[in-house]
């Protein structure tokens, strides 16, 4: 049964957005260099658009995970690496979640404080709208009218807001930081690439 | 990443439905560049995401805020786990989570958008669903589940010598190895057998007892003792959708998405329009994210959200 837009976009808000910052903790440890990461979410992130349905996945993230191996796997095949030439395949096979168990189900609580902390860090006109947008459900002609201010600055501010979220999903924030991170970042200096 | 053309994209197509020309553009602009698809789904995607705030306090079963009081059962339920040493994780809808083990002889809660996999000590494993309750005694001669309410799917460990019965009202459910969901609505008991072969009777009845086979599924209805089991194997697989945190809707109308949807959340869907409520809906919807719902459904049947005192109203464009 294929599935509607806004219902994988819905799958895609609760299981794949909330994992992507540990993905991408995970190649940094890697030792893949920035651009590479920015390449390989954006292919996976298309991989799962041109789904028709994501009923069957129970684990989103097991299955981002397993998308983006499949990604640098072709990357690799198509030489598109060129950076660090030697990633092999074994190694991007060894692109897994090593997250402990628990640590894979994201609690509810520390998603909610996440997703609290990446609005209030907005600056205060796009917070206020954002709330009243997302939140309170309001259109963003309502909103215009709210405000006075003209709708097309309300967009703006709404794009605005949007790209900074888009940042703060691509890292992990205080809380739920991977302990182990500093170490391997470490381990990356040292390794020439980057 | 090409966030500045994707979250504008994204912004705009959450506004409201695109003009022709806007659509003209935006096909040119995902022409431009394949990779420009993904690229939209993420934007769009945390979009969503930010939305789900509402959404995830429903899921808390801890006060959001001080002053909050979660529900007393839960918290009398969870008192009781914590004391047995187990690991209480928050469960959130939409995953189900917890390594809890169920002792034996205890009571046990979800409250509402709740939904927990309870492993039993006889490897047996109960996935209770929202706001439902049940009792487990596993006893030497027989293991015995009381659903007192609400909704859960069973898969049974093997055990000839000790059957595993299900009591419902006055419904018993009895399983050897085998995987099967009860639901107790007001109406009476849905069984449904996604493994093997259950056996089912009332009491007092135990001589018409009859046979639901993998695939089937039977309703008793409350103060009959009839018991008929129809094949419904497709039916079956789109009932027990919520055991992943989703709905899955073939063409049922409206007036039932909202009533299984407020099974879920805090944050009620009211339609009140009877034409509204007659349309059939079709799709798969998340169980925890109502919100997300009705701004998908709304524009398919002809009616928008209107918030009124924390509530989604459905009314009619029209009216």
């Amino acid at each position: 049964m294929g599935q509607s837009r806004a219902e994988i976009i819905a799958w895609v808000a609760g299981n794949v957005i909330p994992h992507e910052a540990a993905l991408r903790a995970r190649l940094r440890r890697m030792a893949v260099a920035g651009e590479e990461i920015d390449d390989i979410v954006q292919e996976t992130y298309l991989n799962i658009a041109r789904l028709k349905s994501v009923a069957h996945i129970r684990d989103g993230r097991g299955y981002l995970f397993t998308a983006a191996r499949m990604v640098m796997l072709q990357r690799i095949r198509r030489n598109r690496i060129v950076r660090i030439d030697h990633l092999t395949d074994t190694q991007a096979l060894a692109l897994e979640d090593d997250a402990p168990g628990p640590e894979r189900h994201v609690a509810a609580r520390r998603e909610l404080a996440r997703v609290r902390r990446m609005i209030e860090d907005l600056p205060p006109r796009c917070r206020e709208i954002f709330e009243l947008r997302r939140v309170e459900g309001f259109s963003q002609r309502e909103i215009a009218e709210r405000l006075d201010l003209p709708e097309h600055t309300i967009e703006q501010q709404a794009i605005r807001g949007l790209k900074l979220i888009l940042k703060a999903i691509t890292t992990e924030d205080r809380e739920s930081a991977d302990p182990s991170e500093t170490r391997h970042a470490t381990l990356k200096g040292t390794s020439g690439n980057g | 990443m090409d966030d500045d053309g994707a979250a504008r994209w994204a912004i705009r197509r959450d506004a409201g439905p695109l003009s022709p020309g806007e659509q003209r553009e935006l096909d040119a602009w995902l022409a431009a560049d394949e990779r420009r698809e993904g690229a939209l789904l993420r934007a769009e995607a945390a979009l969503v995401y930010i939305a789900r705030a509402p959404a995830l306090i429903d899921a808390e079963d801890f006060p959001a805020a001080p002053e909050e009081e979660a529900p007393a059962p839960a918290r009398i339920a969870r008192r009781r786990f914590l004391a047995g040493g187990a690991v209480a994780g928050a469960a959130i809808a939409a995953g189900v989570a917890g390594v809890l083990l169920m002792p034996s002889g205890q009571e046990f809660s979800t409250t509402v958008g709740e939904v927990r996999r309870l492993p039993l000590a006889d490897g047996s494993v109960a996935t209770v669903n929202t706001a439902s309750r049940i009792a487990v005694a596993l006893e030497p001669e027989q293991r015995h589940i009381t659903l007192e309410e609400g909704e859960a799917w069973f898969q049974v460990a093997h055990d000839a010598h000790r059957p595993f019965v299900v009591d419902i009202g006055n419904v018993r459910v009895r399983a050897i190895g085998t995987a099967f969901s009860v639901r107790r609505n007001p109406e009476g008991v849905d069984i449904l057998v996604t493994e093997g072969v259950v056996e089912t009777w009332t009491e007092g009845q135990e001589a018409t007892r009859i046979r639901i086979a993998q695939g089937e599924r039977s309703f008793v209805a409350t103060g009959t003792g009839a018991i008929v089991a129809v094949k419904a194997a497709d039916e079956i697989e789109r009932a027990l959708a919520w055991r992943d945190g989703g709905l899955a809707l073939n063409g049922e109308p409206l007036s039932y998405a909202v009533a299984e949807l407020n099974r879920y959340n805090h944050r009620k869907l009211v339609v009140e329009d009877p034409v509204l409520a007659r349309m059939p809906i079709v799709g798969y919807f998340r169980t925890n994210e109502p919100g997300d719902f009705a701004r998908a459904v709304a524009p398919l049947i002809g009616a928008r959200v209107e918030m009124r005192s924390g509530n989604m109203h459905l009314v009619a464009t029209g009216s």
